[in-house]
Order: C-alpha cells, then sequence, then structure tokens
C-alpha cells in the first residue's frame, strides 16, 4: 500500500484538532468555538498570573487575537492547548511591563535561595498534620493569591503552570521555553518562597 | 536539629531536592535516600511536609469564572479585530 500520509497531517490528533484545520483551511466563523473551549481556563491563568482582573482580561483578549493572527503557523507538533499557553505565556510577559497595575517592585531573588529558606524546626506543624479541608478558606485563598502575585514572573509562570494549571515538567518547559532542569529550579524556589508565607499566615492564625 | 546549610551540608543537598521528590521525578536510589533520611532528621520531614502541603493547597485553587460582560466585549473584539502591521 502506497505512502498515504499527505505532508500536513498532523503529528498529534487531540480533541481541538479537527476544529482548527477547519478554521485554518477558511472557516474562520468557527472561531467563537475555541473562543467557548478555551475562555474560561485562559481567564483563569490571567487571574493567577495577573494581580487585577483588568489585566486579566486584557491578557485574554491579546492572547486570543494572537491566536487567531497566528493559528496557520499551528504545526501540532504538541497539543493545541499547550500551544495555546505559549502563546499564554508570551502574551503576559510583554503585557506585564505596559501594566499601570504591574507592582514597581517584586520580591528579590535572595529570598527565595534555599539556604534562606532552610530554617530549623523541631516539629512538623500543626497546619501540615490539619486535614485539608479544614484549612481551605477565603483568607488563605487570598494569602496564597497575594504570595503568588509577589514572586517575580519566571517564577510565578512556573508555580501556575506546573502547581495550579497541572502541566508536567516537559510541557511547562515547552510552554515557557527553557529547559526541564531550569523548570524544576524555579518550581523550587517558587515553592519555598510560597510556603514562608503561608508559614507566616499558620504562624499567626493557628 | 537544624536543617541548616552550614552545619548539615547533607540536609541541604537533600532539600534542594525535595520538590522533585515531591513531584516523584527521582531515582529510585535518591528516593530512598530522602525517604531513609526524613526518618532520622524532623527538620527535614518538617521542610518536607511543609513543601508538600504548599503543593496541595496550590493545587486546590479554583477557577475565577468570567464576567459576562467581559465575555461578550471578548467576542466582539474577536469578530472585528483591529488590523495590525501584516
Ligand atoms: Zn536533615
Amino acid at each position: 500500500m502506497a505512502e498515504s500520509h499527505p505532508p500536513n497531517r498532523p503529528a498529534i490528533h487531540d480533541s481541538d484538532t479537527e476544529l482548527i484545520q477547519a478554521i485554518n483551511s477558511g472557516r474562520e466563523d468557527l472561531f467563537p468555538e475555541l473562543v467557548r473551549r478555551y475562555e474560561q481556563r485562559l481567564y483563569t491563568f490571567g487571574r493567577r498570573m495577573c494581580g487585577n482582573p483588568a489585566d486579566a482580561e486584557d491578557l485574554v483578549q491579546e492572547t486570543f487575537l494572537n491566536v487567531l493572527r497566528y493559528l496557520k503557523d499551528f504545526r501540532y507538533e504538541t497539543k493545541f492547548k499547550n500551544w495555546l499557553y505559549r502563546v499564554a505565556a508570551s502574551t503576559c510577559l510583554k503585557q506585564r511591563r505596559k501594566s499601570k497595575f504591574a507592582p514597581e517592585r517584586q520580591e528579590s531573588l535572595e529570598t527565595l535561595e534555599p539556604e534562606a529558606a532552610a530554617v530549623a524546626a523541631d516539629s512538623v506543624p500543626k497546619w501540615v498534620q490539619m486535614p485539608l479541608e479544614k484549612l481551605l478558606n477565603e483568607e488563605l485563598a487570598q494569602t496564597l493569591q497575594h504570595a503568588i502575585h509577589s514572586l517575580p514572573e519566571a517564577y510565578r509562570l512556573v508555580v501556575v503552570l506546573r502547581d495550579m494549571e497541572g502541566f508536567s515538567t516537559e510541557e511547562a518547559a515547552r510552554i515557557l521555553t527553557i529547559s526541564d532542569a531550569n523548570v524544576k529550579v524555579r518550581l523550587h524556589r517558587a515553592r519555598l518562597f510560597l510556603r514562608e508565607k503561608l508559614k507566616g499566615y499558620f504562624d499567626h492564625g493557628l | 536539629m537544624a536543617c541548616d546549610a552550614s552545619s548539615h551540608p547533607h540536609c541541604l543537598e537533600l532539600f534542594e531536592k525535595l520538590s522533585e521528590y515531591i513531584d516523584d521525578e527521582l531515582a529510585p536510589a535518591e528516593r530512598r535516600e530522602i525517604e531513609a533520611h526524613v526518618a532520622g532528621c524532623v527538620a527535614c520531614l518538617a521542610c518536607l511536609q511543609t513543601l508538600r502541603r504548599t503543593v496541595a493547597l496550590c493545587r486546590t485553587g479554583a477557577d475565577h469564572p468570567v464576567p459576562e460582560e467581559f465575555s461578550r466585549r471578548l467576542r466582539s473584539a474577536l469578530a472585528a479585530p483591529p488590523r495590525g502591521p501584516a
């Protein structure tokens, strides 16, 4: 049997492939379906990355506009979702510099050094032993959100992608175009930073 | 016992790998080394458990609902995208 791979045969086929092929072959009227599939995820990502809702909205809109511009270049080498996050992450990095809401000062990297975080403890603290559901409340969510927003952006992106959006190390590395090792280093630093903030919160609250 | 770089270099060395341990990204020998160490070092056990809990708390984050008003604006912006440089 003859080799029947057309040159544009998708390397990766997922639930979005047919929709994207249709849009790219002229059915631009189907673009709203792509928006419907991803606006919630992207908006949540935006709220996690940006300090305020207006910036999150800008991020979602700019990301979809970039998708509209560059969808033709999508080569099916990754899942569409991962490509979309790559567009969103780079849009986010560009946009931050323009935002009137962007904080003037972010935490310095020294506070993320493991040496500074590796402090003595003579017992496992209470907030670690309590059932997770007992800890969860609005105040904790806000403390965590605030801590995430005070991370330098390169670290925030990694921890949001890995621990909140659920991407693997390899996926996060491709989305951010950095090495796996770099993802791991940044993730560890970011988690240590968040842990310090949570520790401060629980030391006063429990 | 302090989980301290200067007095306990081994603790710090393991401390650097705790995220990979939590993510199950270590080789079996490294895993076992950490498990053996935290069994006898309460400072490192506390480091591991607090870090693990931090990750668990991050994972509980819920979606932020899209404001309806924004959703409408988004659709009309995309229906008539601004003409940028080609
Ligand atoms: Zn130790």
